[in-house]
């Protein structure tokens, strides 16, 4: 069974299904949509059932659940899906949030229809990128992610949405083009010309090291934007803000993975040379993203908005943990991407919950909420606590692995970097303080506590957010096998940043 | 027996958990507190049992047993458990005063609206606190060290409602994660070199001598440590919290800002001791810490009125003496008076606890002539004051003679600053009784309204009292707790041998400093005429101002905190009005302006002139302005065009 490839398109079957839907059926609608997510979260858990962990060999990329077809054969172009250890992880949690966001957005009443059918092509873009191994689809799923996020942003989004949207287009479109520009270098680069991502790792000793640095950079551009790596990170904060909170989830939990997701996929195992060529100024926009997106988030008085700085802080925590190259970091990088999903996408549901009673984000705006509405405060600030990184929780493990590998590499920037933790729990109990402590602010006297189907969208993320904390093994057994074999394919560069 | 340590830090997180989850009926009428208080009343009785094994010589210590957590790279992680005599002291103390308080608290909070999530925040702290101290490597004992100042946190904010408690928890969390980052760098500069953070370890990693490691490295972890210690255990300058932390019921005070978690602090120096040995200067360091805190802090409470803060200064001055104590090489007698200093400094909070709930006010100013109200919690109050004061044969007395007489040993300037803090211990706990139980009363109806506590609360008082002043003769007896407790065979013997040499006539040195504490507090608050203390205070207002400002640390951090506001607002004013505003949308806006200007070009220059080229730009600029105007067809046409230019290239190849 094409287990991949079913999990990459049930989104898209319940999007040409929900096309056939009358669109004043809004709830039918909803709930082909939700079920196609749950179809597609179900499928990549059977995928994680097949998946051998201990598989992992220091060839290049050992895949798993591998699908090949010829696609455009004069170009050599392939239908190549397959995952390890590092992508599979991400496949489950895209289709995880896809899932929560997907509930959450039931309460979307504006355009029913076209909303649920962008969302599912969007899911299949995303899980596309993580699961295609051929440079070509790998573009080609990576644009399909743009569209729909265009319209879901333009159409639902806040205030500011034309400008946000248009702005989030065109920051990735820069991207893109770079990105296309290296793709075909390489393409034409290689010899027999080809797409093939396990190929083009198997011959980068063919590239020489001025070309490796130039093409690098040009899928640097790409990836850093998706990053978001300072300073191409200027649209995250207001298309979050403008978003609609099933998409901001999407945007934190997901999108901002690609660029991680690309850098280890694509920069580090293809083109090594342009990488540790790159480590230098890797490490400090690491540094810059960490402190410096923690000191904006600081600034913030909007909810989401402080919240979306916390994403480049974090983001920043995985930059790190990559420039560390060895095996620590790069289970810390891989292992970040999946907590701040889990965490950031709480963050942002909660952050709608509020919103949609209260109709403001700002955080001054309330005040002793926590006897008013004590289920919300608690998960709420449980979440928090996971995301400035407190042990038990997920987050810790993921940040702590990042340090612990960056430090022997680069001892100066990663103990400056420590800083940002104390300036995350900084803005993160201001927030806490200011929202929910103190006398009760008699506005809000009639609030009501979370819903079930708010609830539900965000409790499966909270408790896996305790238990990988609690039991890291239950992700890092299945990633670990897969990096340390990463780091082993390049020793040279092993030792060059000690 | 030992065997099943680790029950004592599972079975009150699973109380904990639920207790907050188990029923909707937050108040007193539920009935899953007594769950918390039954486990921990079952972890004490554990851990005394594993305390008379260790001391019996039936169980084996250290005992050491771990199981795998997590694997990444090459390196694996560990949970486990580590008892040495140290832990199983620590065990005791912990749960005794754990259980205790619980008991007291069933009284105590009775009437609040959320009583029942108080006792599962109380059961989730002594979880905590225990894992600290069974912990057998230091990332599982970090772990636990957060959560231990989370629970913290919401503790001290337990009545959010209020301002105050609302920020002192913010306060608490923020000063000691402040000390923690020196803890975090401190342990990543540790696996760095040692590759590994197990405790048992360690230890061989430190002794293999010069060459193993860089010589500074040892100094740079013991230091690193020490900062996350500082924080932890409020030593200067990062104390601030913990006076303000006494916005928090006093019950909890008690049992976390006065005789446990506080304590961690200390007992993460001694149980990274093997560091330290291989870093005098660091351990030197840790010496001078704790005496400028010990002085500091008892000046300080010289001039509080708040009950509670009173006290609180003197938890920080006790803290200085401990680490003093394990600065100068004194790790049994630093401990030591961990152990005691928990039983009367519980013992004094929950005697002040007792006050407050009878007059319903912090403000010493307005008790005074209690003693006839409330005998019980006066007798108890007293016994705790001569403990801590240092009175011969009471636990304290036995507990800071050990530690003055190691600070003789290694400086004797030392032991003169030390000795003077402790006459002032004497008189600002006994300015503390006198303000409160003798005289007259300064507000006649809350004394009239005040009564005792009810025996829930003054049992548990009794208890510790007894402890008061029994526990020092008996671990102090045969050498129990120097035998227990000691960092490996030569250091003990080394003490010993020390003790014996030290001159006869130090021992009444600590006794003169308790006598001149009490005299003078007797002179000034003691006889019910405060006039005399008033004109002193007046003729030393300026000295006041400064200990009332706390030396000026509070502003200080204030600063800092404002100072990083607006930096924070700077950086974010450059990213919006700098990154974003000129190099993101003026550059596309130049992006743009340039299509507009090339179709200027084109329509009065080019047109007509050379048609294939100038509808060649022209469509190019038109193309360009279109995707900055948000066109997003023009987008899938951008691609196709790529396509086959590629297609092209292909071809002609």
């Amino acid at each position: 069974m094409p287990i991949l490839s079913l999990t990459t398109f049930l989104p898209l079957l319940g999007g040409i299904l929900i096309l056939f839907i009358p669109k004043e059926r809004k709830d039918a609608i909803r709930w082909v949509g939700v079920g196609s997510t749950v179809a597609a979260f179900l499928a990549s858990v059977y995928a994680l059932t097949l998946f051998d962990p201990g598989l992992a060999s220091p060839a290049p990329l050992t895949l798993q659940m591998v699908e090949k077809l010829s696609w455009i054969p004069s170009f050599g172009i392939h239908y190549f899906m397959g995952v390890d250890g590092l992508s599979l992880p991400i496949v489950l949690l895209t289709t995880l949030l896809s899932m929560a966001a997907a509930i959450y957005s039931m309460n979307i009443e504006e355009r029913v229809k076209e909303y649920y059918f962008w969302f599912l092509l969007l899911e299949v873009g995303m899980t596309g990128v993580f699961c295609a191994l051929d440079m070509f689809l790998f573009y080609v799923f990576w644009e399909i992610t743009l569209v729909p996020m265009y319209f879901l942003i333009g159409i639902w989004g806040g205030p500011k949405k034309e400008y946000a949207a248009i702005k989030f287009f065109l920051f990735t479109l820069f991207g893109s083009v770079f990105m296309l520009l290296g793709m075909l270098a390489l393409y034409f680069a290689s010899n027999p010309h080809t797409f093939d991502m396990v190929e083009l790792a198997r011959s980068h000793a063919v590239f020489g090291r001025e070309f490796q640095i130039i093409v690098f950079l040009a899928f640097y551009l790409g990836f850093a934007v998706k990053v978001p790596a300072f300073p191409f990170h200027t649209w995250l904060p207001l298309a979050h803000v403008e978003a609609p909170t099933g998409v901001s989830v999407l945007l934190a939990g997901v999108l901002l993975k690609m660029g991680v997701y690309g850098l280890l996929r694509v920069c580090y195992v293809i083109l090594p040379a342009g990488f540790e060529w790159f480590l230098p100024f890797l490490v400090i926009i690491a540094f810059i993203n960490i402190v410096y997106g923690a000191l904006c988030a600081m600034a913030q008085t909007d909810m989401k908005k402080m919240v979306a700085y916390s994403s480049i802080n974090h983001m920043g925590y995985a930059l790190l943990g990559m420039a560390a190259i060895s095996p620590t970091g790069f289970n810390g990088a891989a292992m970040q991407m999946i907590t701040h999903g889990l965490i950031t996408g709480a963050l942002f549901i909660l952050v709608g919950v509020i919103y949609d009673r209260a109709h403001t984000r700002d955080i001054s705006a309330f005040g002793g909420l926590g006897a008013k509405v004590p289920v919300y405060a608690g998960i709420m600030s449980l979440t928090c606590f996971a995301s400035l990184g407190l042990p038990g929780l997920a987050g810790f493990v993921s940040e702590f692995l990042c340090f612990l590998g960056a430090f022997p590499a680069w001892k100066l920037y990663t103990a400056l970097s420590v800083s940002g933790i104390l300036i995350t729990a900084a803005f993160f109990l201001r927030m806490l303080q200011k929202v929910f402590m103190g006398p009760l602010n008699e506005k809000w006297a009639g609030l009501g506590d979370m819903n079930a189907r708010e609830l539900v969208s965000v409790l499966p993320l909270t408790v896996l957010t305790i238990f990988l904390g609690l039991w890291p093994r239950l992700i890092l057994d299945i990633m670990n096998p897969t990096l340390t074999a990463m780091t082993k394919l390049f020793p040279s560069l092993f030792q060059s940043v000690r | 027996m030992i065997k099943h340590v680790h029950w004592i830090a599972l079975l009150p997180l699973i109380a904990s958990v639920v207790i907050l989850l188990g029923s909707r009926d937050n108040t007193e009428k539920s009935r899953l507190p007594l769950l918390g208080v039954a486990v921990m009343g079952w972890c004490l009785l554990h851990s005394l049992l594993i305390l008379a094994g260790v001391l019996s010589g039936r169980a084996e210590v250290p005992f050491y047993r771990t199981l795998p957590w997590f694997e990444f790279g090459g390196f694996e992680m560990t949970l486990g458990v580590l008892i040495d005599g140290t832990a199983a002291f620590m065990l005791v103390v912990v749960t005794l005063v754990s259980f205790l308080v619980q008991v007291y608290s069933l009284g105590y909070m009775h009437a609040d609206p959320r009583f029942k999530r108080y006792f599962a925040y109380l059961s989730f702290f002594s979880a905590s606190m225990l894992g600290l101290v069974i912990s057998s490597n230091l990332m599982a004992l970090f772990a636990c060290w957060e959560l231990v100042g989370v629970s913290s946190y919401l503790l001290i904010g337990f009545w959010f409602e209020g301002d105050a408690p609302a920020y002192a928890g913010k306060k608490a969390f923020i000063t000691t994660k402040l000390g923690d980052l020196g803890f975090f760098v401190g342990l990543l500069l540790l696996f760095a070199y040692a590759q590994t953070f197990d405790l048992k370890m360690l230890p061989l990693h430190f002794q293999m001598g010069p060459g193993h490691m860089p010589a500074w490295v040892p100094t740079a972890v013991g230091v690193l440590l020490l900062c996350g210690a500082a924080g932890k255990s409020a030593q200067v300058p990062l104390f601030v919290w913990l006076p303000d932390a006494m916005e928090g019921p006093t019950p909890v005070s008690a049992l976390i800002h006065a005789a446990t978690m506080v304590a961690a602090g200390v007992y993460l120096v001694a149980r990274t001791y093997f560091i330290y040995q291989a870093a005098p200067m660091a351990l030197e360091a840790v010496a001078w810490v704790g005496l400028i805190t010990a002085a500091l802090a008892a000046t300080m409470a010289v001039a509080a009125y708040d009950i509670k803060r009173v006290l609180a200064f003197s938890t920080v001055s006790q803290l200085g003496f401990m680490m003093l104590g394990l600065g100068v090489g004194g790790y049994t007698s630093g401990l030591f008076h961990l152990t005691t200093h928990g039983c009367f400094k519980a013992l004094l909070f929950l005697c002040a606890g007792s006050v407050i709930h009878a007059v319903h006010t912090n403000d010493m100013r307005q008790m005074g002539g209690l003693s006839k109200k409330m005998p019980e919690t006066f007798i108890t109050m007293l016994i705790g004051a001569f403990a801590i004061a240092g009175f011969p044969f009471l636990s304290g007395w036995f507990s800071k003679e050990a530690i003055l007489h190691d600070v003789y040993r290694f400086s004797p300037a030392m032991w003169c600053a030390a000795l003077a803090t402790a006459a002032l211990t004497a008189f600002y706990m006994f300015r503390l009784v006198f303000l409160t139980f003798l005289g007259i009363s300064r507000d006649h109806p809350r004394w009239e309204h005040a009564g005792e506590s009810p025996p829930v609360m003054t049992v548990p008082l009794w208890i510790l009292a007894a402890l008061s002043i029994f526990a020092g003769l008996a671990l102090e007896h045969n050498g129990i707790f120097a035998g227990a407790v000691c960092f490996g065979p030569a250091a003990a013997a080394e003490g010993a041998e020390a003790v014996a040499h030290a001159p006869n006539w130090l021992a009444w040195g600590a006794v003169g400093a308790f006598a001149l504490g009490l005299a003078a507090a007797w002179r000034l608050y003691g006889t019910g005429d405060l006039s005399l203390a008033s004109s002193l205070k007046r003729s030393l207002a300026g000295v006041f101002d400064i200990l009332e400002d706390r030396y000026g640390f509070d502003r200080f951090f204030l600063a800092l905190v404002r100072a990083s506001d607006s930096l924070a607002a700077a950086l974010y004013w450059f990213d919006s009005n700098i990154i974003d505003a000129i190099f993101v949308d003026g550059w596309a806006l130049a992006t743009r302006a340039l299509a507009e200007v090339q179709r200027f070009f084109d329509d009065f220059f080019v047109d007509g002139a050379v048609d294939g080229v100038g509808a060649l730009t022209r469509d190019g600029g038109l193309g360009l302005s279109r995707l900055m105007a948000g066109k997003v067809q023009e987008y899938l046409l951008f691609v196709a065009l790529a396509v086959s230019l590629f297609a092209t290239f292909i071809m002609t190849r």
